[in-house]
């Protein structure tokens, strides 16, 4: 492990444009001045939104303790003014989000996916060993390294199950975004597990074939609501027959059911996956760098809101920023949200009630399909 | 072959010997660089894996309390416990965490209903020492730290960090450069003085005089606003507590405090304007206020009104609301008692 050294303190680091943006965050290219190096730095304000001092100082800290290829890992963190500016190593290639939007809006080949999303899991199985959740697995916290190398990033609301001592069954905050939140994290009835990431994931494939999450055109409420009622999201069209049953074993409601990483890296559809190389070559060559590729698409969101064409996909992207905007403020600005998702909730339970009083059959989807025949 | 005779699982007990033989060899042969070294390290990086795991489970599988208990008693009866937080500084990132996690949940397995870990520690307290100075060293900080936090669960554990000399250390610990060191050290800070009410209350009234002023002019008038919003958040949290009402009716009927919190409600930070009411609150509800008290209030009394007239938190809060205007009923109603 190469180690460089990165200091602490604002005045050894020069900040040029901005590469990401949060409810309480912004992340920035810049250049640490001592070393030389590129980093990226994500500036987290203390002043903006209903911020958490334990949630960011954790943050920090699971970020420095990581220590894995395939895991985002920070440099160090330190204070200035009302900020924490967090250093972490610069993704050139951006995340995958970025790479679908401006140049593969109808989503990756298999190949490229099985690769991606075998790194995924490599990360996925050792932050699962060391008792962390992810809480957000998403193709725009995927992270591609010049040389095509494959980081999880954003452990923002990532929580260790294994916390202080003893190990918590389960957690029940409700974080994460709504498209890729697996159902027992919506309800908040019996809590979750690893296993929320698993259909995250699952969620992610998706995201990767389609160029977006399947309801991403949906607002919040409407997708908790699919979400919770709906059969699980496929593929839309057919694909290999492998990666479809991969998503499918991932995307199902009974958290117990669906695979640990570890088994689910052994599936077959990651037989085919290639090298980092690959991936350098498939996605990143003849790219525009990562700030242009920003300023493009923010221009083009712009045209597209002055012209009041807003074509479908540009909706599902505008949509899914506005998710992307929420995540940091899940635990829990929008009160409103949560307010009506209860309301939902208590519907759905009522339902579930009645099934019982029907004679006992068991959950919702029973009913429904009763109601059908 | 290995796999055809493969000899049977170890047991905890086993394990925990293992580990400690490994610990020793780690601690009396410095710097040796040979093949063999690296090769009892990583069977040692090993087994502090396996010991995680049969406390905490795994992903598929939850610990069993039988198989807990026994590694918890084996851990304590010798000095393994001492060796493995002193080889601390020799193992890998991957085996510091594991015997960081380990050392935690030891503090809370119960063996016979006992928690023997507290017993260990009373014996071998100045493994405290070692902890606490880990703070000092950016590289055990965070592993020191999180050991730490786990030992003070211990109420007697907790009163002797909070007597000891160290207590002081902990004012430029939350203050280092390193966010995450020192946002660990806050963490540890916040603890020794929240968890245990009866003796921080005992450490308090004993210590009022220098715990205080450090307090103040560290941490409350610290340039750095991180440090300032943590340390009115937790001021507050320690003088609202009923227990420390003895110390609470002293620290708000200082002029010199009430100085030192006006300034804090003159911020421009709204986090840290509305913490400092919290505190500030207490001053002007006080029913015996010192003259001096009195004459600042009534001095300041248009601007504190101006100010508190469109005072209020992002989110609504009632019982914020009824503070303040009971606060602001106060300040309106005062007579200088002089002149």
């Amino acid at each position: 492990m190469e180690k460089k050294k990165f200091p602490v303190g604002a005045e050894h680091y020069a900040l040029y444009e901005e590469i990401g943006q949060g409810v309480s965050a912004s992340v920035f290219r810049a250049k640490c001045l001592l070393n030389n190096e590129i980093v990226a730095i994500k500036v987290l304000d203390f002043e903006r939104g209903s911020v958490d001092l334990n949630n960011i100082s954790r943050e920090a800290q699971t970020m420095f303790l990581v220590d894995h290829p395939n895991v985002l890992k920070s440099h160090c963190s330190f204070v200035n003014d009302h900020n924490v500016w967090v250093v972490m190593p610069f993704m050139p290639g951006g995340s995958c989000l970025h790479i679908l939007k401006s140049a593969h809006p109808e989503g990756f080949e298999e190949v490229v996916i099985a690769t991606i999303l075998r790194e995924v899991l490599k990360a996925l199985v050792y932050l699962h060993d060391h008792g962390i959740i992810h809480r957000d697995i998403k193709a725009g916290n995927i992270l591609i390294c010049e040389r095509g190398a494959i980081k999880l990033g954003d452990l923002g609301v990532s929580a260790c199950l294994f916390n202080s001592g003893d190990r918590q069954r389960t957690r029940n905050t409700f974080v994460g975004t709504p498209c890729w939140m697996a159902p027992e994290v919506m309800e908040q009835l019996h809590g979750y597990d690893f296993k929320a990431d698993i259909w995250s994931f699952g969620i992610t494939a998706l995201e990767l074939a389609h160029g977006h999450a399947p309801f991403s055109k949906y607002p919040p409420m409407k997708v908790l609501l699919m979400t919770l009622q709906n059969a699980p999201p496929g593929l839309d069209y057919e694909r290999d027959k492998k990666f479809s049953k991969m998503i499918a074993s991932c995307l199902v409601k009974d958290p117990s059911k669906r695979p640990t990483s570890k088994k689910l890296l052994k599936h077959s559809f990651f037989k085919q996956a290639r090298s980092n190389e690959f991936i350098a070559r498939k996605l990143l060559e003849g790219l525009p760098t990562l700030g242009d590729r920003l300023q493009a698409l923010k221009k083009k969101e712009e045209y597209m809101l002055v012209q009041k064409k807003i074509p479908d996909g540009q909706k599902e992207e505008m949509s899914q920023n506005e998710y992307k905007r929420g995540i940091s403020s899940w635990d829990f600005d929008l009160d409103d949200l949560k307010a009506q998702a209860s309301l939902v909730l208590y519907f759905i339970l009522i339902l579930k009630h009645l099934c019982y009083v029907r004679g006992g059959s068991g959950g919702l989807g029973l009913y429904l399909s009763k109601i059908e025949e | 072959m290995k796999g055809l005779f493969k000899s049977k699982p170890k047991t905890p007990v086993d394990l925990v010997r293992q580990t400690r033989d490994l610990l020793i060899y780690a601690d009396c042969n410095p710097d040796s660089r040979e093949s063999k070294r690296e090769e009892k390290f990583a069977t040692l990086s090993k087994l502090l894996r396996e010991l995680k795991q049969i406390l905490y489970g795994n992903s598929e599988a939850e610990p069993v309390s039988e198989a807990c208990a026994q590694l918890t008693q084996e851990f304590f009866k010798e000095n393994t416990f001492r060796l493995l937080i002193v080889c601390l500084p020799k193992l890998n990132l991957e085996a510091r965490k594991d015997a960081t996690q380990i050392v935690a949940n030891l503090q809370r397995q119960q063996v016979q209903s006992r928690l023997i870990a507290c017993d260990y520690l009373e014996a071998n307290i100045d493994l405290m020492d070692i902890l606490v100075s880990g703070y000092e060293d950016p590289d055990m900080a965070l592993h020191y730290g999180a050991m730490l936090r786990e030992c003070i669960r211990h109420q007697t554990v907790a009163r002797y960090v909070l007597e000891s000399e160290h207590m002081k250390k902990f004012f430029d610990y939350i203050q280092l450069p390193n966010f995450d060191i020192a946002a660990d050290a806050a963490a540890t800070f916040k603890e020794l003085l929240t968890r245990h009410k009866s003796t921080v209350a005992e450490f308090l009234s004993k210590n009022y005089d220098w715990f205080f002023a450090e307090y103040n002019s560290k941490l409350l008038e610290s340039p750095n606003y991180i440090t300032r919003r943590q340390a009115i958040k937790l001021l507050g949290d320690i003088l609202l507590d009923r227990s420390n009402s003895a110390v609470m009716t002293r620290y708000a009927s200082s002029r010199d405090n009430l100085r030192i919190l006006m300034n804090l409600l003159r911020e421009s930070s709204k986090s840290i304007q509305i913490e400092a009411f919290h505190v500030f609150k207490l001053f002007a509800a006080n029913q015996n206020k010192p003259a001096d008290i009195i004459g600042i209030l009534v001095a300041n009394r248009s601007k504190l009104l101006r100010l508190f007239a469109d005072f209020k938190p992002d989110k609504e809060d009632e019982q914020f609301e009824a503070d303040k205007a009971q606060v602001v009923r106060e300040i309106a109603g005062l007579e200088p008692r002089e002149n």
